[in-house]
């Protein structure tokens, strides 16, 4: 999974890091960790969200994945709303909680074992069923529309993984610019310190 | 920048979380000339024209008072906190996404968040059914709103071409179009030039040189998470110091909950909720400028014996036809890096494709912007939106830097099955949650079809590769339409309720059609003329 992650192999955004305001400097280390206890998430559920986002992001570094999981947690213990949801969907505590207990069950059922102890391939089928909508239905998933409990949890895995500083680096973002700004923005251009592409690249 | 020299804290109490410890001693507490409620687009332009004029203004702000230095970053995640974050049940064959894409809370409103394109309405705009038999007229003209564009455009120093090709106005802006331009709009461009349409830099209510001790852009990018640097206008750094500099008081954190009704039909005032806590501001006018589902929704909510389905809601409207603007996202993926991370979002623009043309299958029609994005805005949309996770969404993201995007901003005729209503779920304050319910029509999906067909064209005519289309909304528009004929419309031309003389509504809630361009200029403008009319009322009555 990990070959041929980037093409500026050695780019670091955190590099410029002292260049960026306070604010925005202490808003994206934290997301390096450590990380205080979950506060909404039961430990089992924290599990299967970590192993839930290896599928979602295609990526299995830990230090990245736990602050996905500490971003899951965040959102879900906060009173802040959750712009929309779709009417017969219950709110994102309900839906996530239920969603993962049935997303096990279904797991035992289908493969004979829970979530986290059947194969990736088994893993992925499941999560790609749930994302179309068409895994097996149970009492379990009344009242929890599959396809919206997947995209809660991928929209929001997507949230933090998007937001964590090495993979910044990795796609080449030149992330916060303040107070300097952008000065060569036209085509072709770049600032000095912004990210070079492997010169053995076409 | 030292404190003392900050521009926001010029002439205003609201500072940095700092509200009035009590707001029992407030400054109109015993009542106000006005109070207005949202300190959006709208809420503002009214603020700072009413107390300009001599009024005892309120304005009544749900969100925060923001300090762009210690509250905006140059991140995306954490900026999402600017928009309406509150939960809103949707439905429909097209639910819409709601909040950073078409929505705004704390001072300032959207505008605080917006990528500050700034185009007026076409003539066209204004008498739709007249020209093309659907929708409705307005009860306004462009030449009735021709003077206010020109007022706002002139107030905020708005930054664009010498030349505009297209609609009534044709330039020049008056502040020079903004250069450099960014790679993604450079593409667009070239692209536009091979096929033979005319594109423009796009006019921006962003500083190209300073102007009203406010600097001109520095490329960070970040226009939609907050403009740190104060370039971007927005109400929060222009019309509102400037407001309470002329006497208005702003009161932020503060929900309103009510419109209360006296027994001869009138507004008396409204309820809200600080910390918790009622409190009620009593005024002689109010106006409502809370945008486009907060609006009907607190119309709706402030039922009472005297107006049981709402208030102003004789006609059955409020609520009803809610528009947004289909904004497709097109990417091309190129040999080159482009990097659309980049420089100001929207650089580049084309109208070409604004007015009907039969030939295409559809009536109305559409703005191409160049549209620049950062890697969350991008991801998100991807899996949120379009689907993609997993393998796909990472091998698209790995070359971030490589894709140009288009962005359509397309015009939706109004629909009454597309509306604003209350559910049986109660938010935080004891109000029922709004349910948002949105369909396409099929003039929606054909102009959508052509549209996104169109930018593809400009981006493979100048060598890009189609990759993928966001299917994506923007703006919301109408619900408390305006109109002539009090039984189909819920303000007249004036944004004055038709069943209630001293309530007003002010805001993209009053849209008749939603134009095929991004609206706040519009919304602007409107608010300045409503601002114009009160004060000439108020010279001839006393309300």
């Amino acid at each position: 999974m990990q070959e041929n992650r980037t093409r500026y192999p050695s780019y670091d955004v955190l590099n410029e890091k002292d260049q960026w305001d306070e604010h925005t400097r202490e808003i994206v280390i934290k997301r390096l960790g450590p990380f205080p206890k979950n506060k909404f998430l039961k430990e089992h559920e924290a599990e299967m969200i970590y192993a839930i986002a290896r599928h979602v992001v295609y990526d299995q570094r830990k230090e990245i994945l736990d602050y996905v999981v500490h971003h899951l947690d965040n959102t879900l213990s906060s009173p802040m709303g959750e712009n929309q949801r779709k009417v017969g969907t219950p709110e994102q505590k309900i839906l996530v909680r239920r969603g993962l207990k049935a997303t096990d069950n279904l797991a035992k059922e289908q493969y004979g074992a829970p979530f986290l102890k059947i194969d990736v391939q088994q893993q992925f089928s499941i999560l790609d069923d749930l994302a179309r909508g068409k895994a097996m239905t149970s009492e379990d998933w009344q009242g929890i529309p599959q396809k919206e409990f997947f995209k809660k949890l991928a929209t929001e895995i997507v949230n933090a993984y998007y937001s964590h500083p090495t993979v910044w680096s990795e796609i080449g973002y030149g992330g916060p610019a303040y107070p300097r700004g952008y000065v060569r923005v036209e085509m072709g251009l770049t600032d000095p310190w912004e990210a070079k592409r492997d010169a053995k690249e076409s | 920048m030292p404190k003392s020299h900050d521009f926001v804290k010029h002439n205003c109490d609201h500072y940095d979380g700092h509200c009035y410890d009590h707001l029992d001693k407030r400054k109109y507490g015993d009542e106000a000339d006005i109070c207005i409620v949202g300190a959006g687009a709208a809420g503002g332009v009214l603020a700072y024209g009413l107390s300009r004029a001599g009024f005892k203004v309120v304005a009544i702000e749900a969100g925060p008072f923001w300090n762009p230095q210690t509250d905006f970053a140059s991140d995306e995640l954490s900026m999402q906190s600017l928009a309406w974050n509150d939960t809103r049940l949707v439905a429909g064959n097209d639910p819409l996404a709601m909040g950073h894409n078409n929505s705004g809370r704390g001072v300032g409103g959207g505008t605080v968040h917006f990528t500050g394109v700034f185009y007026r309405f076409h003539e066209s705009d204004f008498k739709v059914k007249t020209l093309d038999g659907v929708a409705d007229d307005w009860p306004i003209t462009y030449q009735d709103l021709d003077p206010y564009y020109e007022k706002i455009e002139r107030d905020i120093a708005v930054s664009g071409p010498k030349h505009f090709p297209w609609g009534p106005f044709q330039g020049p802006y008056p502040y020079p179009e903004r250069e450099p331009i960014s790679a993604n709009a450079e593409v667009f461009r070239k692209g536009c030039e091979k096929l033979g349409i005319r594109s423009v830099v796009a006019p921006l209510a962003i500083n190209s040189g300073p102007f009203d001790g406010r600097p001109p852009c520095i490329n960070r990018g970040f226009c939609n998470q907050g403009c740190k640097p104060n370039a971007k206008f927005s109400t929060l750094i222009h019309h509102i110091p400037k407001a309470i500099g002329q006497g208005a008081e702003v009161l932020s954190d503060c929900m309103v909950t009510q419109v209360h009704v006296d027994k001869a039909g009138k507004v008396t005032g409204v309820t809200f909720v600080h910390d918790g806590k009622e409190f009620f501001q009593k005024a002689k006018i109010i106006i409502l400028a809370g945008y486009c589902i907060e609006t009907p929704r607190l119309l709706m909510h402030s039922a009472c014996p005297l107006f049981p389905n709402g208030l102003a809601n004789s006609s059955g409207m409020v609520g009803k036809a809610l528009m947004t603007h289909s904004g497709h996202d097109v990417y091309c993926k190129f040999h080159d890096e482009v990097r659309i991370y980049k420089g100001t979002p929207v650089l580049a623009a084309t109208q070409e494709f604004y007015e009907t043309d039969l030939s295409r299958g559809f009536v109305r029609g559409y703005t191409l912007n160049a549209h620049g994005s950062r890697p969350l805005g991008l991801a998100k949309n991807l899996v949120s939106k379009a689907g993609n996770w997993g393998e796909k969404l990472y091998d698209i993201m790995r070359d971030f830097n490589f894709y140009a995007q288009v962005t359509l901003v397309g015009e939706v005729l109004p629909s009454l099955n597309n509306s604003v209503t209350l559910s049986d779920e109660k938010d935080e304050y004891g109000m029922p949650r709004p349910l948002v319910t949105f369909s396409y029509g099929e003039n929606d999906n054909k102009l959508i079809a052509h549209g996104v067909g169109k930018a593809q064209e400009i981006l493979e005519a100048i060598g890009g590769e189609p990759a993928f289309v966001i299917p994506d909304t923007g703006h919301l528009l109408g619900a408390c339409r305006m109109g002539n004929d009090p039984s189909n419309s819920v303000v007249d031309g004036f944004c004055r309720s038709h069943d209630i003389p001293n309530l007003y509504i002010c805001s993209a809630s009053v849209f008749v059609t939603s134009g095929g361009g991004n609206p706040t200029e519009t919304v602007m403008a409107i608010a300045a003329r409503t601002a114009d009319y009160i004060v000439e009322e108020a010279r001839k009555n006393s309300y």
